[in-house]
C-alpha cells in the first residue's frame, strides 16, 4: 500500500486561512497551533501546517462554531 | 440501546425575558406547509430560543424535540433516540421500529419503513424538532434522513437547527416549496429588537445612542448582546464600557468573556476553565474534576448568575454551558493552563467510569491524549457497546487507538475485526485477525497451563478469531473456508459457549444448504437452534426454524415443514408478555404449506394473522417472505395481475439474508409471465440471467433452471419448434436426477410435473404416465395437491386416464374434485372463501354493463344504497377495490361469460 501514496490534497500542507475582525494570537493552540496574524484590512490571518484534509475541516469547524466569517483558504505552495 | 438520557428529549425551558419576534413567528408557521423548516446560523443566534418560544405558542400539536450531541453521530443511537423523541409526543409511534432496531444486524431500511407506516397512521399534526443537527456526520444518517424526508406524511413536519447546512436534498425541497428557511440575516437582531432586548428584557437604562452603539458593534449577534448585558450589569460607567467596546476591534465575544470573567471572583473563574473540558456538567461531577464538594452549590450560585448555564433536566441536576461560552473558556483554558488539561480529562473519565458510563470515559480518555487508558476502558466497554448494537461507535473508538496501543493487545484487534465485519465489510479485517493469530501463536510457543484467568482470555481470543475468520469467509463467498473455521470455532467453544456455538453451527448449516446437501444442512440447523434455545437467543431460534422448514420442503416434507413452524409458533408466543420476532414469519410459513395442499381459505387466514401481528413481530425477511406467499395465494385464486404487483412489491421490499435465495423471486414473476400467456418477458427474464439448458447444474439454480424448462414448453407449444421440447425435457430429466441424488423428494416432485407434461406433449403419453405415476406416490403421503393442479387442462386430462386405470385411489380422486386450475370456473368458484349471494351476482353483470348505479337499482327495483351495499360487499369477497377490477375478476372466476365473444383464458391478459 505505501509505494502507492503520492502527495495529493489528502496529505499535509500548509493553509493560510484568512477570518474577519481581530482575533488574539492567544488562541493560537485552539486552532491546532496555527499563528494568528493580524491584517492591515482589519482580518486575521491562520497560517501554518495542517496534518490533513480532516484536520483543516477540524479548524475551518471551530471557526463556524465560534461565530467567525470566513474570507478564505489557500493552500500554500509546498517548501 | 443503552439507556436513553431523557434529558435529551425534553422541550428546552422558556427562559425569562425573552424578546418577542412575531416576524420571525410568521416565517416558521410558514412550515405547516412544508416538509421541512431549516434554521440555519452559527452559534448564539437564538436558534433554540426562538423554536422553544414559537412551540409554545403554537397551537394544539403534538411535538417531539431531540437535543442531539456527537454520541449521537451513530445511526443505531441516532434513530433510536428519533423515534423515542416521536414517543414522548405520540404514544407507542415506532415501537415496531425500535422493536427491529434492538435486533441484532437489524436493517436500517426496515427501522425507516416501519416509523414511516406508523407515522401515516398518527391522525393529528406532529412537529419533530431535531436541535443541533451539526454534529452528525455520518452520512448512513445523513442518507436515511433524507430518505425520511421523501415519505414523510404531510402531517408531520421535521424541523432541523444547525450552525451548517446539513448535506439533505435542499434545493429539490426548495424547488418544490417544501422547505421553510430562516437563517442568520433572519435570525439577527434588528435595531428595534436590541432596543427592546438591553432595556426591557435586561432592564438596562441606556440612551438611544447607546443602543446604536451596542447595535452596531454586535451586528445583532443575540449572544455577544448577551454578553454585553452581562457585562453593563452592576456596572457604574455604563457609558464607559460602551465606548471602549465599541472602540475596540476584537473578536466581540473574546472582548466581552474578557470582561465578564475579570469581574468574577477568582474561585469562580477557575471553576469555569477547569469544567469547560465537560459536555454537561452536575455538581458530583464537577467535585470529581475540581476537587471539594462545592460543585453543586457553584452550579447553582452560576445558575442565578445567568452565566451561561443551560439546565438539562426540570430538577437542575445536569447543566451544559451555552456553546459558544464553553468554546471561549476552553480556549483561555488551553492558552493559560494546557499542561493542566490532560490531568483533568483523565479525573472526569475516572468519575464517568466510575458512575457506570463508559463511553463518556472513553471519550475524555482520547481527547485528554491518553490512548493506553482509551483502550483499557474500551476493552471494558466492549461488550456492552456490542450487545447494544452500537457497532458506529465502538469503530470509531477503534480507529482513534494508535497502532503501537493495539499492538498487544488481541481482544481489540479482534473486536475491530468484528465491528467492520459487522458492517459487511472486509477492510482492515485481514490485518487485525492476523495481528490476533500472532499473538495467539506467541502465547501458544511461551505459555503451556499458565494462571487460569490468562486461559480463559486465551481461549476466548482464540474462539472469536475462529469466528471472525469464518463469518470473514462467509462474506467473501469461501464456502469451503466457512465450513473450516465455523468446524474450528466449535473445536475451541467451550460447551457453555451456546452462542458461539450455535452461530457456527448456523454457519455449517448454511454451507451445507447452499451446496445443495440437505441432510447434512439439516442436522446442523437442528444442532445451532438447540444452542441458541439454550443462549436464550429465542429469536433467532426462530430464524433458523425458516431454515428447516424451507429445507423440510426441499426435501418434500410438508409435514415437518408444518410441525417445525407450529412449534416455533408455540415458542414465539410463550416468552413473556410480547410476541417474539419471527411469529409473523411461521405464519407465513404454514400458509405455503396450506396452499401446497390446496386449503385456500387456511391459507389466508394465516396471511392474515401474520399481518394482524404487525412489521415488528416479523424479521427482516418476513417482508419480501409474506409478499411471495400471498402472490402465490392471489395467482391460485386466479388473480395473476394481483399476484404479480404483490412480487413487484416484494422485490422492493427485498432484504437479503444469510440464506441462499433459492427461489429468486424475480424466476417466480417469470413463471406467473408464462402463467399470463406473456412467454416473451418470461423469456427476457431467461436472457437476462444468462441461463442455459447446458449449464452444470446446482442446487443454488435449480428453481431457476426449472423455469428456464417451463419457458422452453412454453415455446415449443407456441411455435410447435421440436428443438425446444427436446432440449426442455433434457434438462427436466437432468434436474431431476440431480435432485434424486441429492434426496430432494420436494425437488423431484415439482419438477416430475412438468416433465410428464413434456413427455405428453411429445406424444409418449406412457412415459408421461409412468412420471406423473412416480411423483403421485412420493407426493401422496404429505398431501401436495397444488402443485399438480397448477398445470391447468393438460395434467387434468393426464390425471383422468390414471383415474381411469384405478379410479378407486382417493388421492387421484381429490386431485381430480379439486379441479384443473386457476382460469376456469370450477377452480375460480372454490377460490372464493365467500361465495357471491344471488343478488351480487346479477349486480357483478349489470356493473358489465354501461348502466350507471341509478340505472342498475332501478333494473333490479332496489333503491341505489342497496346496490352501493351489494357492491360494496361483492368488492370484499372478491378482493378487489373498482368496477373495472370487479368484473374482470368475475370473467377470470367464470362468474361472467367473456363480453365479445373474448376467450377466458385472453381475458386475463388486459
Amino acid at each position: 500500500m505505501a509505494e502507492n501514496r503520492h502527495i495529493g490534497l489528502s496529505d499535509a500542507g500548509r493553509y493560510e486561512i484568512r477570518i474577519e475582525g481581530r482575533i488574539s494570537p492567544r488562541w493560537a493552540p485552539w486552532f491546532g497551533g496555527m499563528s494568528l496574524t493580524a491584517a492591515d484590512d482589519g482580518t486575521t490571518v491562520l497560517s501554518g501546517p495542517v496534518a490533513d484534509q480532516a484536520a483543516l475541516h477540524g479548524v475551518l469547524t471551530r471557526i463556524r462554531d465560534l461565530g467567525l466569517a470566513l474570507v478564505s483558504v489557500t493552500r500554500l505552495d509546498a517548501d | 440501546m443503552g439507556p436513553l438520557l431523557t434529558t435529551k428529549l425534553h422541550v428546552p425551558r422558556r427562559r425569562r425575558g425573552v424578546v418577542a419576534r412575531s416576524r420571525l413567528g410568521e416565517l416558521l408557521g410558514r412550515g405547516d406547509e412544508a416538509a421541512l423548516t431549516l434554521v440555519s446560523a452559527p452559534a448564539g443566534f437564538g436558534k433554540t430560543t426562538l423554536l422553544t418560544e414559537w412551540l409554545a405558542g403554537a397551537e394544539e400539536r403534538s411535538i417531539a424535540w431531540l437535543s442531539l450531541d456527537e454520541r449521537d453521530d451513530d445511526p443505531v443511537v441516532f434513530w433510536a433516540y428519533l423515534i423515542s423523541a416521536l414517543q414522548t409526543a405520540v404514544a407507542g409511534v415506532g415501537s415496531s421500529a425500535l422493536a427491529v432496531l434492538r435486533e441484532p444486524h437489524a436493517s436500517m431500511d426496515e427501522v425507516l419503513a416501519s416509523l414511516i407506516n406508523d407515522l401515516d397512521a398518527v391522525p393529528d399534526d406532529v412537529v419533530l424538532v431535531l436541535d443541533d443537527y451539526h454534529v452528525i456526520t455520518a452520512r448512513d444518517v445523513h442518507e436515511r434522513m433524507a430518505l425520511l424526508l421523501e415519505r414523510l406524511p404531510p402531517h408531520v413536519h421535521l424541523v432541523i437547527a444547525t450552525r451548517a447546512d446539513p448535506p439533505l436534498p435542499l434545493a429539490r425541497l426548495r424547488a418544490r416549496g417544501e422547505l421553510v428557511e430562516v437563517r442568520a440575516a433572519d435570525l439577527r437582531f434588528t435595531t428595534a429588537e436590541t432596543a427592546r432586548y438591553l432595556t426591557e428584557s435586561m432592564g438596562l437604562a441606556l440612551n438611544a445612542e447607546h443602543v446604536a452603539a451596542l447595535d452596531a458593534r454586535t451586528e445583532g449577534w443575540i449572544a455577544a448582546l448577551q454578553l454585553a448585558a452581562l457585562s453593563m450589569r452592576g456596572r457604574d460607567d455604563v457609558a464607559g464600557f460602551i465606548t471602549g467596546f465599541a472602540g475596540d476591534d476584537r473578536y466581540v465575544v473574546d472582548y466581552l468573556v474578557e470582561e465578564v470573567l475579570q469581574r468574577q471572583p477568582d474561585d469562580v473563574r477557575d471553576f469555569l476553565l477547569q469544567t469547560s473540558i465537560l459536555s454537561r456538567l452536575s455538581g458530583p461531577l464537577c467535585d470529581g474534576v475540581v476537587g471539594g464538594d462545592g460543585g453543586t452549590t457553584m452550579l447553582e450560585r452560576l445558575d442565578r448568575a445567568n452565566l451561561f448555564l443551560v439546565p438539562l433536566d426540570d430538577r437542575r441536576h445536569w447543566y451544559r454551558y451555552h456553546h459558544l461560552f464553553a468554546d471561549v473558556l476552553q480556549a483561555r483554558l488551553l492558552a493559560e493552563r494546557p499542561e493542566s488539561i490532560p490531568e483533568l480529562h483523565r479525573r472526569a473519565g475516572d468519575w464517568f467510569a466510575e458512575n457506570g458510563e463508559p463511553a463518556e470515559a472513553v471519550r475524555h480518555a482520547l481527547t485528554g491524549g491518553d490512548p493506553e487508558r482509551a483502550a483499557d476502558l474500551v476493552e471494558l466497554a466492549m461488550p456492552a457497546a456490542r450487545q447494544n448494537r452500537q457497532e458506529t461507535t465502538l469503530r470509531h473508538w477503534f480507529s482513534q487507538l494508535p497502532e503501537h496501543v493495539l499492538r498487544g493487545r488481541p481482544v481489540l484487534r479482534a473486536g475491530y475485526a468484528g465491528a467492520i465485519l459487522v458492517h459487511g465489510e472486509l477492510d482492515g479485517v485481514e490485518e487485525h485477525l492476523r495481528e490476533a493469530e500472532r499473538w495467539l501463536d506467541e502465547i501458544g510457543v511461551r505459555a503451556t497451563g499458565g494462571a487460569g484467568a490468562e486461559d480463559a482470555v486465551v481461549r476466548a481470543v482464540r474462539s472469536q478469531v475462529a469466528v471472525y475468520r469464518a463469518a470473514q469467509a462467509r462474506l467473501t463467498g469461501d464456502l469451503q473456508a466457512t465450513t473450516r473455521h465455523a468446524r474450528r470455532v466449535l473445536e475451541l467453544a467451550g460447551d457453555d459457549e451456546h452462542l458461539v456455538r450455535g452461530s457456527a453451527a448456523g454457519l455449517l448449516g448454511l454451507a451445507y444448504w447452499t451446496a445443495g446437501d440437505l441432510d447434512d444442512a439439516h442436522r446442523w440447523w437442528t444442532e445451532s437452534s438447540a444452542q441458541l434455545r439454550r443462549a436464550g437467543h429465542h429469536s433467532d431460534t426462530l430464524g433458523v426454524s425458516i431454515a428447516l422448514a424451507d429445507i423440510a420442503l426441499a426435501r418434500g416434507r410438508l409435514r415437518e415443514a408444518e410441525t417445525v413452524h407450529r412449534s416455533g409458533l408455540t415458542a414465539a408466543f410463550r416468552h413473556g408478555g410480547s410476541v417474539l420476532r419471527g411469529a409473523a414469519d411461521m405464519y407465513v410459513g404454514l400458509s405455503e404449506v396450506a396452499l401446497e395442499r390446496n386449503e385456500l381459505a387456511a391459507a389466508r387466514e394465516h396471511l392474515a394473522a401474520s399481518a394482524a401481528l404487525g412489521d415488528g413481530a416479523g424479521l427482516p425477511q418476513n417482508r419480501h417472505r409474506s409478499r411471495l406467499a400471498t402472490a402465490r395465494l392471489r395467482a391460485a385464486g386466479g388473480d395473476l395481475d394481483g399476484a404479480v404487483d404483490l412480487l413487484d412489491e416484494a422485490e422492493h421490499v427485498y432484504v437479503g439474508d444469510m440464506f441462499p435465495d433459492v427461489r429468486p423471486i424475480a424466476a417466480v414473476r417469470a413463471r406467473m409471465c408464462l402463467a399470463r400467456g406473456r412467454v416473451d418477458e418470461a423469456f427476457d427474464w431467461a436472457g437476462k440471467r444468462a441461463l442455459s439448458p447446458e449449464d452444470p447444474l446446482s442446487y443454488l439454480h435449480e428453481f431457476e433452471h426449472a423455469t428456464l424448462a417451463r419457458i422452453l414448453l412454453a415455446q415449443h407449444e407456441l411455435s410447435g419448434d421440436p428443438t425446444c421440447l427436446t432440449r426442455a425435457t433434457e434438462l427436466l430429466e437432468r434436474l431431476r436426477h440431480v435432485a434424486q441424488e441429492g434426496m430432494r423428494t420436494g425437488s423431484v416432485v415439482q419438477l416430475s410435473v412438468p416433465l410428464a407434461l413434456a413427455h405428453r406433449a411429445g406424444g409418449d403419453v406412457p412415459r408421461a404416465l409412468a412420471t406423473l405415476e412416480r411423483a403421485l406416490t412420493l407426493a401422496e403421503p404429505e398431501g401436495y395437491v397444488r402443485v399438480f393442479l397448477d398445470e391447468g387442462q393438460a395434467m387434468t386430462s393426464l390425471l383422468e386416464v390414471l383415474a381411469t386405470r384405478e379410479g378407486t385411489r382417493p388421492y387421484l380422486r381429490r386431485l381430480l374434485a379439486a379441479g384443473p386450475g386457476p382460469v376456469t370456473a370450477a377452480a375460480g368458484r372454490q377460490a372464493l372463501v365467500e361465495p357471491l349471494s344471488a343478488r351480487e351476482l346479477d349486480v357483478l353483470r349489470l356493473l358489465d354493463t354501461d348502466l350507471d348505479g341509478p340505472d342498475i337499482a332501478r333494473r333490479l327495483f332496489v333503491s341505489v344504497n342497496t346496490v352501493r351495499t351489494h357492491t360494496k360487499n361483492l368488492y370484499a369477497k372478491l378482493g378487489v377495490n373498482n368496477r373495472r377490477a370487479a368484473v374482470r375478476r368475475g370473467r377470470d372466476l367464470g362468474l361472467l361469460t367473456a363480453a365479445g365473444g373474448r376467450a377466458v383464458s385472453t381475458a386475463v391478459v388486459p
